[in-house]
């Protein structure tokens, strides 16, 4: 009984239906269709952007990209707490690049650091940050460069020795 | 070491209720060790997937997102930026390269990536390690041109000078084909590890000629066509690409250029620090991560309950067998031991089945890991945070043991030869 309603399901479908047409996409179109109209340049609106921008002030720039920075600092070791922004990570995951700022999370209200406060550290072990907003104490000698060369760029920079939670007392 | 025998023999003689706790510990050991690699695999191989980008600029969307698409070809873009914000980022005093990226097609499942030859210049993985070619070159200024990663060209078995026909859309069957213009496979890169492998490059001007007759969202038609010939007479400038890989002549400089290019007046766009990006993403995956590993911890923790309780069950009924250990003169600590070496060899060997069945594991599910999620589980030692879980369970195990082997330790100062049941 099972076997003959088996059968029955079978061939009704396509008894009823015949051989199923095989359909390309481009066959939804008619032949003789006119071709779309040419599409509008895209990000028309953004010109808005330029013709108002007459009347907006330019975008924030960092106040002094190349900030005066004190060159007596240069060759000390230093301890400093501040906030890890990553650069660069290891394998594990483990941060070995990264830059130090004293605050973090609110720089869009106001524009970004000057570079006299931001200092650039490697760490050859490497640190594993977890939570961005985690303050690190960081200690190891500091070299300043005093001005932009082919080299190296103005600024503080730092190899990490230490690196160690800041903890609230 | 008789001691040891002795718990071994016995165990033996109970060796299908054994057999069946160390399995149960055993599939619950490898459930927590494989969560353990899963997890720090996929931080591994994101951490190294991409190094020495100083930032990734595309359509204004979220940090996470923009990462997610324009690095590790997951999910999709929200928007392409126009050509020429790309030209006044690259020409930026304070950037050093830019490597433009547009995405969107695919071939039998792996992404094309459209760009220009700075991507094989200045694309860094890893710990700042370049991309090199396996076999045959970069692609050159006919638009034509394609490099596999090493994942394409192993599986889907191409060499050089072959020709490929590129399809519409990301899906893994594409109903529509670019195939009219078909690309030859001029360079095969070397293994990375990361998402270059499963992706074919081509040129920005490619990418461009593959939708160059392509009208109102549907490829032309009849005359409309154009062939490959004809599109590389044509003036394949791209007007739009998806994202922008942006290295800098100083790292200090980079939130300066962040905070330019997000405020950029031209149009909205987005630019995110990979390393920040990734410590986002991890502390989203986090909340998932530790949910998992409380479970597992708690699956094992049933394993071991579930061999505290065989123990227990068995120990009433070896009562005479304690006795008759008594009569020969075993002491009642060495009934305890026997006990406590019962249960740590049980742990044991659950531990050695689950490791075993952790590698067996790796060994079946890392093709298809590393095919449809690019999750690359390589066969290494257990690393000391798994071996410190292993000591961990071993430990709880024995911890386990005593307290049948107190009750044991009691009964066996009480029972006589003759036990009253």
């Amino acid at each position: 009984m099972s076997r003959l309603l088996l059968a029955l399901l079978l061939i009704l479908p396509a008894a009823f239906a015949g051989e199923a047409r095989l359909l390309q996409w481009s066959e939804l179109i008619p032949e003789g269709a006119p071709p779309p109209p040419p599409p509008t340049p895209l990000h028309d609106l953004s010109q808005l952007a330029d013709a108002l921008a007459a009347e907006t002030g330019p975008a924030a720039r960092q106040q002094s990209p190349a900030a005066p920075v004190v060159e007596a600092l240069d060759g000390i070791v230093a301890r400093l707490p501040g906030y890890i922004v990553p650069l660069e990570m290891d394998g594990e995951g483990r941060v070995i690049e990264f830059l130090l700022v004293p605050y973090f999370g609110a720089c869009i209200h106001v524009p970004p650091p000057p570079s006299n406060q931001i200092v650039h550290a490697t760490s050859e072990l490497g640190v594993r940050v977890d939570q961005l907003y985690q303050p690190y104490w960081i200690e190891g000698p500091l070299t300043v460069e005093p001005t932009s060369s082919e080299l190296a760029e103005a600024g503080y920079r730092m190899v990490a020795q230490t690196i160690e939670l800041y903890e609230l007392d | 070491m008789y001691l040891l025998r002795l718990a071994l023999a016995s165990l033996n003689n109970r060796r299908f209720t054994a057999l069946l706790t160390v399995f149960a510990i055993a599939l619950s050991v490898c459930l927590l060790l494989a969560v353990e690699r899963v997890r720090s695999e996929t931080r591994a191989s994101f951490a190294s997937t991409i190094s020495g980008t100083d930032l990734i600029v595309g359509a204004r969307s979220g940090s996470v997102n923009l990462l997610l698409y324009s690095v590790f070809r997951i999910g999709n873009a929200t928007n392409n930026i126009r050509w020429d914000s790309y030209q006044q980022l690259a020409g930026h005093p304070q950037v050093k390269w830019a490597i433009p990226l547009s995405l969107g097609d695919s071939h039998r499942g792996y992404r094309v990536l459209g760009t220009s030859p700075a991507y094989f210049q200045h694309y860094r993985f890893g710990r700042q390690q370049p991309l090199q070619l396996a076999e045959g070159r970069a692609f050159a200024d006919d638009p034509f041109e394609v490099v596999l990663g090493a994942e394409v060209a192993q599986s889907l078995g191409y060499r050089l000078d072959e020709r490929i026909v590129l399809a519409h859309g990301v899906a893994k069957v594409s109903l529509v084909q670019h195939d009219d213009k078909p690309f030859r496979v001029v360079g095969i890169l070397r293994r990375t590890g990361t998402p270059v492998d499963r992706t074919l490059h081509i040129n920005l001007a490619g990418m461009e000629a593959l939708h160059v007759d392509w009208r109102g969202g549907v490829p032309a038609r009849g005359a409309g066509r154009v062939s490959a010939e004809q599109a590389r007479a044509l003036d394949l400038q791209p007007q739009q690409i998806t994202a922008v890989l942006l290295g800098l002549n100083s790292r200090i400089a980079t939130f300066a250029l962040q905070r330019e290019i997000n405020q950029y007046r031209g149009e909205p766009l987005l630019a995110v620090l990979p390393g920040v990006a990734l410590q986002e993403l991890w502390s989203l995956m986090g909340t998932a991560e530790q949910a998992l590993f409380v479970v597992s911890l708690f699956v094992v923790l049933t394993g071991l309950i579930g061999m505290l309780t065989a123990i227990l069950t068995s120990l009433n009924e070896r009562r005479r067998e304690m006795a008759i250990l008594r009569s020969v003169g075993a002491r009642p600590w060495h009934i305890a031991g026997l006990l406590v070496i019962e249960a740590f060899a049980l742990a044991l060997a659950g531990a050695a089945l689950g490791l075993t069945l952790l590698y067996v594991g790796i060994a079946v599910a890392q093709a298809p890991l590393q095919q449809l999620y690019g999750l690359y589980l390589p066969f290494g030692w257990p690393s000391g945070y798994e071996w410190r879980l292993l000591g961990a369970i071993l430990l709880a195990a024995v911890l386990m043991g005593a307290v049948p082997a107190w009750r044991a330790y009691r009964q066996s100062l009480a029972d006589g030869l003759s036990i009253r049941v």
